[in-house]
């Protein structure tokens, strides 16, 4: 009986993504192409080409620290739709320490630009948060609003503060180059051990272990440490929480620190990984991906490394579906948006059923331990 | 119960596994005759901007009309930001594309380094500057030139003798449309006034058409009877502005009479047509003809590449001006008129008229 249930939740996965490749589907056909060459081409093209994947690991790194950034957040029971501000904070105060500080070896001035960054990001959560705890101003207006502060503030910083002198009188808006010693080492000369080499390879860089360090940390912490429970409990039952003498508000307030200080990191795998400046022209967007990521991994530190592989897969996989198999590309927008839909609609309703399914189970023959397990959950 | 669930189970990885098998064997693109491949990665705003991506794109298709099975083309849109812009010419470059468009100066750093990792392949770019690759023509424009056309249009028509600017991003490139416009102005009448404003300092000031409006209507407010823009969609906030007050406008880079609204097309006086198509199908038809050369290349009047628009819905307005335009297209050409390019050569250029 048992193993039946266990396959059928290690299926959920596959089927929420055939759901979603089906719903797809309607819309390629739609506009007269055939799917099975579409979803051919984002397969052949999106896992089985090396540049692809290296690709998605990029693609993927950013999102990793913003669907983490985002699902710290939610687990706290807050809205942090601030995400995106906070990485631009986050981004220009690494970028400025980055660029002012000369003469350091890096492995002083490269943590020190990360932690600018983290710093750059709490700061603007700060605000947000303080108000929230204190006033009962609801986060996610405050956190919108942060964002078009955020991203009129790093123009002005950028463009008429800290504009490089030497780009003045060109069209490229941008902060002066950092030195080597604030840049994110790339994977490349580990890679090229597996036979991985060429641009693509290079752009892979250190972020990407950290990230996936981060997750698993925040995992365990929030899954096996007292701190994890007292946030399950507050997120839970915020009075029961109270009642059992955990400090609501402190526990709400270290969890959205945590998120705005993740959140500070989503730019830079692109500032100092890859570019090496700021440019007014840098990657937007990610941190609102970030709340996709989150929703798609059900705010699980783990699932959010899964989700953000999926994102980046879908994102690399449109290049090809639009250059072999020529779909425009606002298709290939509503067909990613669609599947995404469809997975998290589609995963939804089976991990229901097979709750549904489990519970019925335990009850045939009811056998006190199990029922007590399952009250307990 | 659990039954169908098994069942759910079974039928989801056979079809799994029969759609991986159909996707499997296939080969992406089929071995084609040895044809040339031309690539084209548009600038942000891509198809549909009824400018500067669209003249881009035209220079493709009239390539791809006259050198029919000769050549093949593929035009790619990058994602809203651009972030994916070098990703896409990567991708071009490494199908064995033989040329590769990139089209606007924001890809001047991306060109740069795939150019680099593909010596075989041939890039273009479209007002950037990279002068020292051997296989990137910068296809550059003379913008000052044909504005200095739509200034003299502009220093003829004008019956308050104060007429406008509206600059997107404030560059250099930008400041060549002003100075251009400001000669051509001045050359024809010396009593002209001319009102210049600029939209801001960052990409965003090329598509703000709120500001684009508040800027156009004060210089209306201050006497201007025509505007002339070159502010991407900025613009369509300056064609606003005429509409509101009855007043003209002039279009910029491609014929914009023919790509507004029929309200705002009545007050367009002509367009300075920056011909992006004529310099993505010259480099296509001359790498076809074995006369690819990359360096910097510039198309002015002589070349082609700028000038002013006419069309069914303003023939009528400047015809009496045409020959007097085409008398000046001529001496600009000749060398006998030096269309100054910045602040500086403006303020001589100027100085000698108003002697």
């Amino acid at each position: 009986m048992k193993w039946r249930l266990f396959a059928l939740q290690f299926a959920t996965p596959l089927l929420a993504i055939l759901f979603g490749v089906l719903i797809a589907s309607i819309i390629v056909l739609a506009i007269g192409q055939n799917p099975l060459d579409v979803f051919g081409v984002l397969i052949r093209f999106g896992l089985l080409r090396s540049d692809s994947l290296l690709s998605i690991l990029f693609k993927a790194t950013p999102l990793i620290f913003a669907g983490l950034a985002v699902a710290l957040s939610f687990r706290a029971a807050l809205w942090n739709i601030g995400v995106e501000g906070q990485f631009y904070i986050g981004a220009f105060t690494a970028a400025y320490i980055g660029f002012t500080l000369k003469g350091l070896p890096i492995f002083i001035h490269l943590p020190l630009t990360i932690l600018a960054a983290a710093a750059g990001g709490m700061a603007w959560a700060l605000i947000p948060i303080v108000l929230k705890l204190r006033r009962g101003a609801h986060e996610v207006i405050t956190t919108i609003m942060m964002n078009y502060i955020a991203a009129a503030l790093i123009l002005y910083l950028i463009a008429d503060v800290f504009r490089d002198p030497s780009q003045v009188g060109t069209p490229r808006v941008r902060t002066p180059e950092f030195p080597p010693s604030a840049r994110v080492p790339s994977m490349g000369p580990l890679l090229e051990l597996f036979g991985l080499t060429g641009p693509d390879a290079n752009k892979v860089n250190w972020l990407l272990p950290f990230g996936l360090v981060l997750c698993v940390v925040f995992a365990i912490v929030l899954s096996r440490t007292r701190f994890g429970y007292e946030v399950r409990a507050v997120a839970f039952s915020p009075l029961a929480a109270e009642a059992a003498g955990i400090p609501n508000a402190r526990i709400q307030f270290l969890m959205f620190m945590l998120s705005g200080a993740v959140a500070g990191l989503v730019g830079l795998n692109d500032v100092l990984g890859f570019f090496g400046y700021l440019d007014i022209d840098f990657p937007k967007g990610l941190g609102f991906l970030g709340i996709s990521v989150a929703l798609l991994a059900k705010n699980n530190p783990l699932g959010v490394i899964l989700a953000a592989l999926l994102f980046g897969f879908l994102d690399r996989g449109a290049q090809g579906v639009q250059f072999f198999a020529r779909t425009p590309k606002e298709v290939i927008v509503i067909l990613q948006a669609l599947i995404i839909l469809a997975i998290v609609v589609a995963y939804e309703l089976m991990t229901r059923y097979v709750r549904k399914q489990r519970k019925r189970e335990a009850e045939r023959p009811p056998p006190a331990a199990t029922v007590a397990a399952e009250a307990g959950r | 119960m659990s039954k169908r669930g098994l069942r759910l189970v079974a039928l989801t990885i056979v079809v799994m596994i029969a759609a991986t098998l159909w996707i499997l064997p296939g080969s992406g693109v089929q071995a084609q005759a040895k044809k040339y491949r031309v690539g084209l990665v548009y600038d942000v705003g891509g198809r549909g901007d009824l400018s500067f991506n669209d003249m881009a794109y035209a220079g493709l298709a009239r390539a791809q009309k006259q050198f029919g099975a000769r050549i093949e083309t593929r035009d790619l849109e990058p994602t809203a930001g651009g972030e994916n812009r070098e990703e896409l010419l990567r991708l071009l470059a490494g199908e064995k594309f033989d040329l590769i468009f990139g089209i606007g100066f924001l890809f001047t750093d991306s060109v740069t380094r795939v150019s680099k990792d593909f010596r075989n392949v041939k890039f273009g770019i479209i007002d950037g500057f990279i002068p020292d690759q051997p296989n990137v023509a910068s296809l550059l424009f003379k913008e000052h030139e044909g504005s200095f056309l739509v200034g003299a249009a502009a220093g003829l028509k004008t019956k308050t003798n104060r007429v406008g600017f509206v600059g997107g991003m404030k560059i250099p490139l930008i400041e060549r449309f002003e100075a251009g416009f400001i000669a051509g102005a001045t050359h024809v009448n010396p009593r002209v006034q001319v009102f210049s404003e600029y939209a801001g300092t960052t990409g965003e000031a090329f598509r703000d058409p709120v500001k684009g409006k508040e800027l156009a209507l004060a210089e209306y407010d201050r006497g201007a009877d025509i505007i002339y823009h070159a502010s991407g969609g900025t613009g369509i906030g300056v064609f606003e502005a005429a509409v509101v007050k009855k007043r003209m406008a002039i279009g910029v880079d491609a014929d914009q009479s023919l790509t507004v609204k029929p309200d705002q097309r009545r007050q367009i006086l002509t367009s300075m047509m920056k011909r992006v198509d004529v310099a993505v199908f010259q480099t296509i038809s001359g790498m076809i003809n074995g006369k690819y050369k990359a360096g910097v290349e510039t198309f002015g009047l002589k070349e082609n590449g700028v000038g002013y628009a006419v069309n069914e819905f303003n023939r009528s307005r400047i015809r009496d001006i045409v020959p007097r335009l085409e008398a000046l297209k001529r001496d600009i050409i000749a060398g006998k008129i030096k269309v100054p390019e910045d602040k500086k050569q403006l303020a001589e250029f100027v100085k000698k008229v108003k002697r």
